[in-house]
């Protein structure tokens, strides 16, 4: 499969996701974060996608269910994230049926990675899973791009991400409150949308507890202070 | 707009330029495989009077970002031997899982033929698996991936006991290359390590004279040079000890004592004294 | 069994009018007739014991096993036609491997339970195959602690995750008994095969159920299965025989997670506390029974 001329990894290539899209193909740019926190978890997206420098959606939702939970944030091409996402919650709607038991974040974890793992030459995907469960409260896995699983206190991805690594490295404390926590997403996610042309747009966000799930929405034009929804 | 029901669905040529279907088309031989993504830096190792001793960082870099800074890479096998894995790190996880399937089998296996074992039956029991099997079988792992022209993108040594109960390094890489030599590394440790890992052991014979804190020492040595001169390196790193007690693994070591005090006397670059 | 099958127990797939499977009736007969089999489920894990008759002086001695490993903490003991608890064994050992490859965890004993139940009832239901001729005793011990995905690397927080349902326990041992019908039970205490009836009634008497969970330890439950299965010779007495028994512990015990043989020291300390046993009860008449090994 032919990537396009540039889709090898560069000494320095840390904008790696867009080399690997397919000719014209519908990019993430992206800033997407999730973390964990002292209920749970709480997954956080920027709002926009690309095809080159043109905005083709500027209200994209990146964090997608597979199962009560259990969620994702996509970065990569926007179709093969929509495809593995639903075979994903596909499989985990079976479990659930058949063990009669809800599955767990790590049960995601392991299914996406397979995915990813055994189609890494036909896919651009960088997924964060992160999901609330019983037995292990919030947790959160990081799949880049060539298919690996990596356990992370917390996980920030997409090419907005560069920008905020010394950001959340300074800011990132263990077992925030929630309202901590999610001011830490939505700062860092600030950051991101501030120096990345790919990623821009409304800041996204879900709070993974033993509650539920829990959306927050947050507004450009009112400086991302005011919650909507 | 393009009236042709071929263009239809297509990005429009005008923007995008014509579409790009080489890919559709399969021509040449099979390329499976890619490159490395997310990936591990040297693995350095040295065999001593009573064992090996060996050394991995624990960071996975993306490119040139220090992407994950917790990742062990020394993996311990039956409590008889350590595999150290450099390059890429999905590719690790794949093998790791494939050696703990290979470690039920063995267990498997070694309940069937055995009689009745003293203690439970931890540890390297009889006709269990030691380093040079294992070894053997990962790199004909290697080798066929390789010619299935979807090789495992690593560089790997293996460390314990053979059958003789004599000390055991050797590597294999994703092409199915094999050596082994008194001491070994990978990557920039080629390069960087081995060298002063040669001055302590470049026979046998020297190995074999080696402590193991002696050949610790050279290891902990090392792995300081390759953290000054390696710009995928990290500071923090594992180090396992196996011997025929079995395998001492500890996976979260500082560099201690490094040098970097010097700089004060480095004035501009030539000339200039303030 | 009173009736005979006058023509309803030629084949799996007929039933007699009153509703009933023959052949999978007379399977239950050939577990019968093998060697006792139990398990305990005790408070720190789970002990596996059979009764194992030495058919033959020309076998060698503790070869020919009737407890087999699953993964690395299962453990599954049979009583019945030796090579159909082979094949049981085989494939328990691939829904247990199928199950790693899938989610890349360790299955939990009731998955494993669930699916060699299922397998077992599936060959009382085809004219081409007839029921297995065992009952098997599944033993596991689900990991209490929150273990990685095989092959993840990283952690999480240093403080633990956040969020976890406070006071809810998980994991454990855990004990279930497939018979040929395919119907399973978790138990507290299982027993079958020929010396199943006092073996049962032996187990009844042990503190195994009470509302708090089993009082039994691991070590406890080791010579108390010892001495069950002497107890179930002694009702037969027919050939010798050899005890073989296994245990598996959570992490912090003795076989840290793992299903292990029980190590011989402490077995043939559990053997001469069970012959002691047996002679105290019967003084009337002691008899020197020379099981050495």
């Amino acid at each position: 499969m032919e990537f396009g001329n540039s889709g090898s990894l560069r000494e320095d290539g840390i904008h790696l996701d867009m080399d690997r899209l397919k000719k014209g193909e519908v990019n993430l740019g992206t800033s997407i974060m999730a973390v964990t926190f002292k209920d749970g978890v709480i997954l956080g997206a920027d709002s926009r996608t690309t095809t080159g420098a043109y905005i083709a959606n500027r209200v994209t939702d990146k964090l997608t269910q597979v199962h009560d939970t259990i969620w994702c944030c996509r970065s990569g091409s926007a179709a093969d994230t929509q495809a593995v996402a639903d075979i994903v919650k596909y499989q985990l709607e079976l479990f659930a049926m058949r063990n009669g038991k809800p599955p767990t974040t790590q049960t995601a974890g392991a299914i996406f990675q397979e995915i990813c793992y055994d189609n890494k030459d036909r896919l651009s995907a960088g997924l964060i899973i992160a999901g609330w469960d019983e037995r292990h409260g919030g947790q959160v896995y990081s799949i880049p791009l060539g298919g690996s699983l990596h356990k992370q206190p917390y996980s920030i991805g997409g090419s907005g991400s560069t920008y905020i690594y010394g950001y959340c490295d300074a800011n990132w404390r263990e077992g925030m409150e929630e309202a901590d926590a999610v001011d830490f997403v939505k700062g860092a996610l600030k950051e991101a949308i501030k120096w990345d042309g790919s990623s821009g747009g409304v800041i996204r966000m879900v709070v993974l507890t033993a509650e539920g799930a829990d959306r927050h929405l947050y507004l450009p034009d009112t400086d991302y202070k005011v919650r909507h929804v | 707009m393009d009236h042709r029901p071929q263009a239809w669905g297509r990005p429009r040529d005008d923007v995008y330029g014509a579409y790009d279907a080489s890919y559709l088309h399969n021509n040449g031989p099979k390329t499976a495989t890619q490159s490395p993504i997310v990936t591990g830096t040297s693995v350095i190792a040295i065999k001593f009077k009573d064992g090996v001793v060996m050394a991995a960082d624990n960071l996975a870099s993306y490119g040139s970002l220090a992407r994950f800074t917790d990742v062990k890479r020394l993996r311990p096998f039956l409590s008889t031997s350590v595999v150290g894995f450099g390059g890429d790190v999905s590719d690790m996880q794949f093998l790791d899982r494939h050696l703990k399937e290979l470690a039920t089998d063995e267990a498997y296996e070694h309940e069937a033929s055995s009689t009745t074992t003293d203690e439970g039956g931890s540890g390297a029991g009889e006709g269990q698996l030691n380093a040079a099997n294992l070894y053997k079988y990962l790199s004909k792992l290697m080798y066929r991936r390789r010619n299935d022209f979807d090789p495992l993108w690593n560089q790997i040594l293996v460390a314990g006991l053979d059958a003789h109960a004599k000390p055991f390094l050797a590597s294999v890489d994703l092409r199915g290359t094999t050596f082994t030599s008194p001491s070994l590394a990978t990557g920039f440790g080629a390069m960087l390590a081995q060298p002063i890992m040669r001055r302590y052991a470049a026979t046998e014979e020297d190995a074999a004279r080696l402590t193991r804190e002696e050949a610790v020492n050279v290891i902990k040595e090392c792995m300081k040079v390759l953290f000054y001169r390696d710009a995928r390196s990290l500071d923090r790193y594992s180090i396992a000890v196996v011997t025929k007690d079995g395998v001492e693994l500890s996976e979260d070591e500082q560099l201690e004592k490094q040098s970097w005090a010097f700089a004060e006397r480095i004035r501009g670059y030539g000339t200039q004294v303030v | 069994m009173t009736s005979i099958g006058t023509g309803y127990d030629l084949a799996n797939s007929i039933f007699s009018p009153d509703g009933r499977n023959f052949q999978v009736e007379y399977a239950v007969k050939a577990v019968e007739n093998g060697g006792t089999s139990i398990g305990i489920r005790c408070k720190d894990g789970v002990v596996l014991a059979v009764e194992k008759i030495v058919t033959s002086k020309l076998l060698k001695q503790s070869a020919n096993k009737r407890i087999a490993t699953v993964d690395r903490h299962l453990g599954v003991a049979f009583s019945g036609m030796i090579p159909d608890g082979r094949h049981f064994i085989d494939r328990a050992r691939d829904e247990a491997r199928a199950w790693r490859d899938t989610f890349k965890t360790p299955i939990s004993t009731a998955d494993l339970a669930s699916r060699m139940g299922g397998y077992m009832q599936a060959y009382t239901l085809y004219q081409s195959v007839r029921p297995f001729g065992i009952t098997a005793i599944v033993g596991g011990f689900d990991s209490t602690e929150a273990a990685p995905v095989d092959g993840e690397v990283g952690s999480g927080p240093s403080c633990g995750a956040g969020g976890k349902v406070l006071g809810k326990t998980h994991g454990g041992p855990f004990l279930y008994m497939i018979e040929p019908s395919g119907l399973y039970w978790g138990y507290y205490g299982a027993a079958t095969g020929k010396g199943r009836q006092s073996a049962k009634a032996e187990l009844e008497k042990l503190d195994l159920g009470g509302p708090a969970g089993p009082a039994l330890t691991l070590e406890e439950a080791v010579k108390e299965a010892a001495r069950i299965i002497y107890v179930a010779h002694d009702d037969s007495k027919d050939k010798e025989f050899e005890l073989e028994m296994t245990w598996i512990s959570g992490a912090d015990g003795p076989t840290k997670g793992l299903h292990q043989e029980v190590p011989k020291a402490l077995r043939e300390e559990a053997e001469r506390l069970a012959k002691k046993s047996l002679e105290d009860d019967e003084e009337e008449e002691p008899k020197e029974e020379k099981m050495e090994e």
